[in-house]
C-alpha cells in the first residue's frame, strides 16, 4: 500500500505536477549549489508554509551534522499522496536539494530516496528543476 | 525492477493524461446541463483549480500577459514596477507571511472552494486560507472603508454569467511574475479594479474572464481569458489548513531567523 502511494507520488513528479512554495525559492536557496546528503531522519515539522525535515549526517571524522530541508506545504504533499508517515523518523535517506544562500546547513529538499530505492519528491517541482520557484 | 517501475509510472502518467484530455472541454457523448441552485441560478459550488490560461504555461502561479496590457499612462510604468531596495521585507513582504492579496493569492496553484447561496458567493483558496465573501443581493460597494488587500466585491447575475466587481484595494503586488523575472515586481495602484465574469461552459470548466482596470497605471482596461477546472475528487479531503506564520523559516533568506 505504501509502495503504491510512493509510486503514485513519483508519478506525479514525472507528470510535472504543480506545487507552489510560499516564498521565493531563489531568495533563500541557491540553484547553483546542489547538495545531496545521506543520513537519518531525526525530526519532521509538518507545518505551513513549508514542511521541514531534519537529517543527521555522520561525517568522516565521526562528527554528526544536522541538515534541515524545506519542502512543499503539507496540503500539497498530502494531495500528492505523501503523508507525514512517509518521512518516518529513523529512516535512512538520501536527500537531494539546493543549499541555503546564507551558507547554513539548510536546503530545499527535493528527491528523498530511501535505503530500499523507493523515492518521493517533496518539493515544489519548479524549485528543484529550474531553481526559480514560486513564493 | 527499475525498468518495471519506470514503465508503471509511465502508465500512470498516460492514465492521468487521458483523464485530463477527457475533461478538457471536448463535446461529451451525453448531454450536459448547467447545474442549478433551487432558485435556478447556475451552481458554481465545489472545488476548482486556480484560474489558468487556456494554453498551459507551466507550473506555478497564473500571471498576467504583458502583451495584453495596454500602454502606460504618464508615470504608470514607475508605479507598475516596484524597484528593489535590498531589504527583503520591503522587496517581498509575502515571504514574511504578509497577505498575497487579490488576485495573487487566488492565482497560485492551490484548490479554490466555492460555496454559494442565493445571497452570497464565497471563494476560499487553500493558500493562506484567503477568503472572498461576495454579496449577490444587489447591494452597492461599501463606502468609507480604507483600502484593503482583498478589496470590496459585489456580484450580480447577467443571465447565466456571474459578474463580480471588486475595488478599493491598497497598492499591493499584482501577480507573481517576479518569480519568472526577478527584475519585474509588478504592482497595482490604489485605483485598481477588477471585473470577473464566471460562466459554466461544460461539465468541468468554468470560463473565467478577468478584466483589469488601473487608470493610474494603464491607459485602458484589459482582459485575460482564463478558466477554472472542476475537481470533484478534492471534495473528499477538502481544503487543508495553511497558517503561514506557523513555521516560516528562512524568511527573506535568513535561516537563523524564526
Amino acid at each position: 500500500m505504501q509502495r503504491a502511494l510512493l509510486s503514485a507520488a513519483a508519478g506525479w513528479l514525472l507528470c510535472a505536477a504543480l506545487a507552489h512554495a510560499h516564498h521565493s525559492f531563489a531568495a533563500v536557496f541557491d540553484a547553483a549549489q546542489p547538495v545531496a546528503v545521506t543520513g537519518t531522519i531525526v525530526r519532521v515539522e509538518w507545518a505551513n508554509p513549508h514542511i521541514w525535515f531534519y537529517v543527521e549526517v555522520a561525517e568522516p571524522d565521526g562528527a554528526v551534522t544536522e541538515w534541515g530541508f524545506s519542502a512543499a506545504p503539507p496540503g500539497v504533499l498530502m494531495r500528492r499522496g505523501i503523508t507525514k508517515d512517509v518521512l518516518e523518523i529513523g529512516s535512512v535517506v538520501n536527500v537531494e536539494g539546493f543549499r541555503a544562500r546564507d551558507g547554513s546547513n539548510n536546503a530545499s529538499g527535493g528527491r528523498v530516496t530511501f535505503s530500499d530505492g523507493r523515492n518521493v519528491f517533496t518539493a515544489s517541482a519548479e524549485d528543484a528543476t529550474s531553481g526559480s520557484g514560486n513564493r | 525492477m527499475k525498468r518495471g517501475l519506470f514503465h508503471s509510472l509511465l502508465g500512470l502518467c498516460a492514465a492521468a493524461c487521458m483523464f485530463c484530455s477527457s475533461a478538457s472541454g471536448q463535446p461529451q457523448a451525453h448531454a450536459w446541463e448547467t447545474p442549478r441552485t433551487p432558485n435556478r441560478k447556475p451552481d458554481f459550488s465545489g472545488f476548482w483549480s486556480q484560474p489558468r490560461h487556456t494554453e498551459p504555461r507551466g507550473g506555478g502561479a497564473t500571471t498576467f500577459t504583458k502583451e495584453r496590457m495596454p500602454p502606460f499612462v504618464s508615470g504608470g510604468e514607475e508605479l507598475f514596477y516596484k524597484p528593489r531596495t535590498g531589504d527583503p521585507f520591503l522587496d517581498e513582504p509575502r515571504a514574511f507571511c504578509m497577505p498575497s492579496g487579490w488576485p495573487s493569492a487566488f492565482f497560485g496553484p492551490y484548490p479554490v472552494q466555492i460555496v454559494q447561496t442565493d445571497e452570497w458567493l464565497v471563494m476560499v483558496t487553500e493558500f493562506e486560507r484567503a477568503t472572498r465573501l461576495i454579496p449577490l443581493d444587489g447591494r452597492a460597494h461599501r463606502e468609507g472603508i480604507e483600502p484593503t488587500y482583498y478589496g470590496d466585491s459585489v456580484g450580480h447575475w447577467e443571465g447565466d454569467t456571474l459578474v463580480i466587481d471588486s475595488r478599493n484595494f491598497k497598492r499591493w503586488t499584482l501577480d507573481d511574475y517576479y518569480y519568472v523575472n526577478p527584475d519585474e515586481y509588478r504592482m497595482h495602484s490604489d485605483a485598481f479594479r477588477t471585473i470577473e465574469r464566471l460562466r459554466r461552459v461544460d461539465e468541468s470548466t468554468l470560463s473565467y474572464e478577468f478584466t483589469v482596470e488601473d487608470p493610474k497605471i494603464f491607459t485602458e482596461p484589459w482582459t485575460e481569458e482564463l478558466h477554472m477546472t472542476f475537481h470533484p475528487e478534492w471534495e473528499e479531503t477538502g481544503l487543508y489548513e495553511f497558517v503561514c506564520q506557523e513555521n516560516n523559516r528562512c524568511p527573506g533568506g535568513d535561516c537563523s531567523a524564526r
